[in-house]
């Protein structure tokens, strides 16, 4: 009994320490990250894949970055001012700011890789890119970019995971794509490249030239395919941070009464999990079919069981992670409370009553990934829920590849489990669930939905200058998709990463990826 | 020219050769051709979780040569693994040969090591256990044989990091070596056996168990024989008797069973590696086929599938240069 109150007050004392530590940051030390798998190359310029982006954003530098409240800072760019009528935005940048190869770094890089790289190659900053009229170079430290059109999400846009900034000298005239420093990449981030051993580790080393203080020696990403394994490693000591992309939820509990371990709950970039609902072909094509799903599912049962407590049941088309942009007018809550009841008799109505057996004529194949465990669980939730209505749910597990070719590429499903990050604007992430779009794109509108009226009001709270101007367009739009339903939204996931205790500024920016600069180890 | 009955071992040799180019090319076509029928699309598959540009999408087709019926792509595939090259990895954006070499290393480093601990290990067991059939050690032998049998690798290789890396704290759980630490010379020889301990001993206990039971049963059959009585009835210590006359018998069916498992150990080696963290090739492939990295994947398959023939090859030598009655 002594034994074990000695330990849990020695965990306190810990806890304790940990937490107060001074407040002077240390210098010196090497941090290791957890990766998943490899990434597919250094250059965050020409894609969006999570892994490129989690060893990226230390090579390289934004114009701005994201604090936990969300809000944008400059990074890059140290000032900017925008036209009143917000077709015109007028950027100071940074002076005396170096490249890893110790050339200076100017306007006209700015430009290149908004014209060049990101503006061709990055899919989320090419949708800005193609709202631009023109991008002028005033001086080796001013920018002006004019739009056709406002474009309301354009600045935070402009962080390093969608628009980091590439070195003109290094790529102009050579092909972005295939160019040997996409593999060993010049930046001006914080943190230089040293070596990629692939499938074990990428090293980077402090950049000394770097403008604000850098406090670690080294940053090592460290490739853990095991989501179990990875989890151990961090509490064995051989690795110091798991960002919320790699943790698995089911371990935070654990995690959470370590005193060796802080868990940040909430990072702050809204994303949802939703379900497709194949709108092409019956009886999915009933508006009243996909209204009686919504009143089937349990969303408080799937974000208690399959998210371990980790979500919030959704609350409307898009989620309630943006405040402003969330509507009373479309809260699934009042709309479509868990009623099995409501359903069934939706189901008699729509002309798909029970049969001899209890069962309806409607079988629906549910397509997930079987790689993340908290889908299986939701799918098999989801399942059982309709089971009770009546209606006969096949799961269809596949991996992450043929989940795409199905649901994107051939439309072969009628339910698809999905997540979407917002990356920090709905009009960024969530629009292309909704918005009239070409078949076969990956990540994009697989229910085939498409109606005027919601592409306007979409586009209303894209263009929209002012946050009351979008908020109201994104009310309108909401009201048309919650009785639309082409997807169903299921909850509003809370970010949580992990770190060891002895970490510290880890959370400096609103993604755990982008300020290891601002990260120290307490000795 | 050795003369005698039996053909000679060179000819022998070359027969064997000559039978494993087709079997390669074989190979060949059927991996390629059921990984390009396969779903899934690793150009989709590579670019992130947001739409890519089209014209993006159609340039790295194009790259790739996605774009080009089937059969065009099959005996451009052939043509270039006939001249050695095995192609450029989507993924990586590297020499599938480049990516495989790098890896082979750590993947026969875990391999050897496993292989030698459950031959060592295996045979000891096996020799003891023989001694006095049913008795105490025979019955816990036969215990820990089973248990090698029924415990699948993944599992006992997550159990062993529970126990020896996270509760005991003595083994690190991941990677081929420490990243906080640089080590040289001879640190660094250390850094990495302690790396390989458990991994090494998740894959080897089920090869443990099969040359335990397998010596056994051949020692068992060998001490049976007419001239271990008589090497008894000469007098000769019990150590001897054992050793020159029975494992020496029993040593030819082991040699074989080791040989011909060499493929399921690189199976096994793909999980384990996996578990651990274990950058060898194991871990390529098995990234390969999450990233549907299709060179790759061909790569590793055509390079394992030579070495598996390459492995029995040198098995059915060795067996018929202790056995020359192989060779009719």
């Amino acid at each position: 009994m002594r034994v074990w109150l000695a330990i849990v007050l020695s965990g306190v004392v810990l806890a304790t320490s940990a937490a107060a530590g001074p407040a002077q940051p240390q210098r010196g030390g090497t941090a290791v990250v957890a990766l998943g798998s490899d990434p597919e190359t250094l250059n965050l310029g020409i894609t969006t894949s999570f892994p490129v982006g989690a060893v990226g954003a230390s090579l390289y530098n934004g114009l701005i970055w994201v604090d936990p409240r969300g809000e944008i800072q400059p990074q890059l760019a140290a000032s900017w001012t925008i036209s009143p009528d917000g077709l015109q935005y007028t950027f100071q940048l940074r002076p005396n700011v170096k490249w890893h190869d110790g050339r200076p770094f100017t306007a006209a890089d700015v430009k290149f890789t908004m014209e060049e790289v990101t503006g061709k190659y990055q899919g989320r900053f090419r949708r800005a890119f193609e709202q631009m009229d023109r991008i002028t170079v005033v001086g080796p430290t001013t920018l002006v970019i004019r739009f056709k059109r406002p474009f309301a999400p354009f600045l935070r846009l402009l962080s390093v995971f969608d628009c980091p900034i590439l070195p003109q000298h290094v790529y102009a005239g050579g092909d972005v794509l295939r160019h040997p420093r996409n593999m060993e990449p010049v930046g001006t981030g914080p943190f230089r490249f040293r070596e990629w051993v692939r499938g074990d580790r990428i090293v980077l080393e402090r950049n000394p030239d770097y403008v604000d203080p850098v406090y670690l020696d080294r940053l090592v990403f460290r490739v853990f395919p095991s989501p179990t394994l990875r989890v151990t490693a961090l509490e064995t000591g051989e690795l110091d941070h798991i960002s919320d992309f790699y943790l698995p939820k089911t371990d935070v509990d654990r995690l959470r009464r370590n005193p060796a371990i802080r868990v940040r709950i909430g990072q702050p970039i809204p994303s949802v999990g939703f379900f497709y609902m194949n709108t092409r072909r019956p009886p999915l094509n009933n508006v009243k079919v996909r209204q009686a799903l919504a009143f089937a599912i349990n969303r408080v049962q799937i974000t208690q069981q399959a998210m371990a407590g980790l979500a919030r049941p959704a609350r409307g088309p898009f989620g309630d992670g943006f405040r402003w942009a969330w509507s009373p007018a479309a809260d699934f809550n009042k709309l479509y409370p868990y009623s099995p009841e409501r359903a069934a008799a939706l189901l008699d109505e729509a002309g798909f009553p029970r049969g001899a057996g209890g069962e309806r004529p409607i079988r629906l194949r549910l397509v997930y990934d079987a790689a993340r465990a908290p889908l299986v669980a939701a799918a098999a939730i989801i399942q059982d829920n309709l089971r009770a209505v009546g209606v006969a749910v096949e799961l269809v597990p596949v991996d992450a590849a043929v989940r795409i070719d199905r649901v994107y590429m051939r439309a072969d499903f009628d339910l698809a489990l999905e997540t979407y990050t917002s990356s920090g604007d709905p009009a960024i992430g969530y629009h292309r669930i909704y918005a009239t779009a070409p078949p076969r794109v990956p990540f994009v509108n697989a229910s085939g939905y498409s109606n005027p009226a919601v592409d306007e009001l979409l586009t209303r709270a894209t263009e929209a200058t002012s946050r009351a101007a979008r908020a109201q367009a994104y009310a309108e739009v909401g009201k048309l998709l919650a009785a639309d339903l082409p997807a169903l939204m299921l909850f509003d996931e809370v970010g949580v990463d992990a770190a060891r205790a002895t970490l510290r500024g880890v959370w400096t920016g609103a993604d755990a990826r982008d300020r290891w600069d601002a990260v120290w180890i307490q000795k | 020219m050795p003369s005698g009955r039996s053909t000679p071992l060179w000819r022998y040799a070359a027969g064997r050769l000559a039978q494993a180019v087709p079997l390669l090319a074989g190979v060949v076509v059927v991996n390629f051709t059921l990984i390009a029928l396969a779903p899934g699309d690793p150009i989709t598959t590579l670019l992130g979780e947001y739409p890519a540009p089209p014209d993006y999408v159609a340039q790295l087709r194009q790259e790739f040569g996605l774009d080009r019926p089937l059969p065009v792509r099959l005996v451009r595939y052939a043509w270039n693994v006939a001249r050695g090259e095995l192609g450029f990895s989507f993924a990586y954006r590297l020499p599938v040969a480049t990516l495989v070499v790098g890896r082979l290393g750590n993947t026969l480093l875990l391999m050897a090591t496993a292989l030698c601990v459950a031959a060592v290990v295996g045979v000891a067991l096996g020799v003891v256990a023989a001694r006095r059939p049913g008795g105490g050690v025979d019955t816990a032998a036969t215990g820990v044989a089973l248990a090698g049998f029924s415990i699948p690798d993944f599992w006992l290789a997550q159990l062993l990091v529970l126990l020896f890396a996270l509760t005991l704290g003595w083994l690190p759980a991941q990677g081929v070596r420490s990243v906080r630490e640089e080590y040289t010379g001879l640190a660094a020889v250390v850094d990495v056996a302690r790396h390989l301990v458990l991994p090494a001993a998740a894959l080897s206990f089920r090869y443990m168990a099969l040359i335990a039971r397998l010596t056994r049963a051949a020692m068992l059959e060998a001490l049976s024989q007419d001239f271990v009585l008589a090497a008894r009835a000469r007098g000769l210590a019990e150590r001897v008797v054992l050793v020159q006359h029975g494992l020496r018998n029993a040593a030819l069916p082991v040699v074989t069973v080791i040989g011909y498992n060499f493929a399921f150990v690189l199976a096994g080696s793909a999980l384990v590696e996996t578990v651990f963290g274990w950058p060898g090739v194991g871990r390529l492939l098995y990234d390969a086929i999450l990233k549907r990295d299709t060179p790759v994947l061909l790569g590793v398959l055509l390079v394992v599938s030579a070495t598996v023939v390459v492995v029995n090859l040198l098995t059915d030598l060795l067996y018929a240069v202790l056995d020359p009655r192989v060779r009719y």
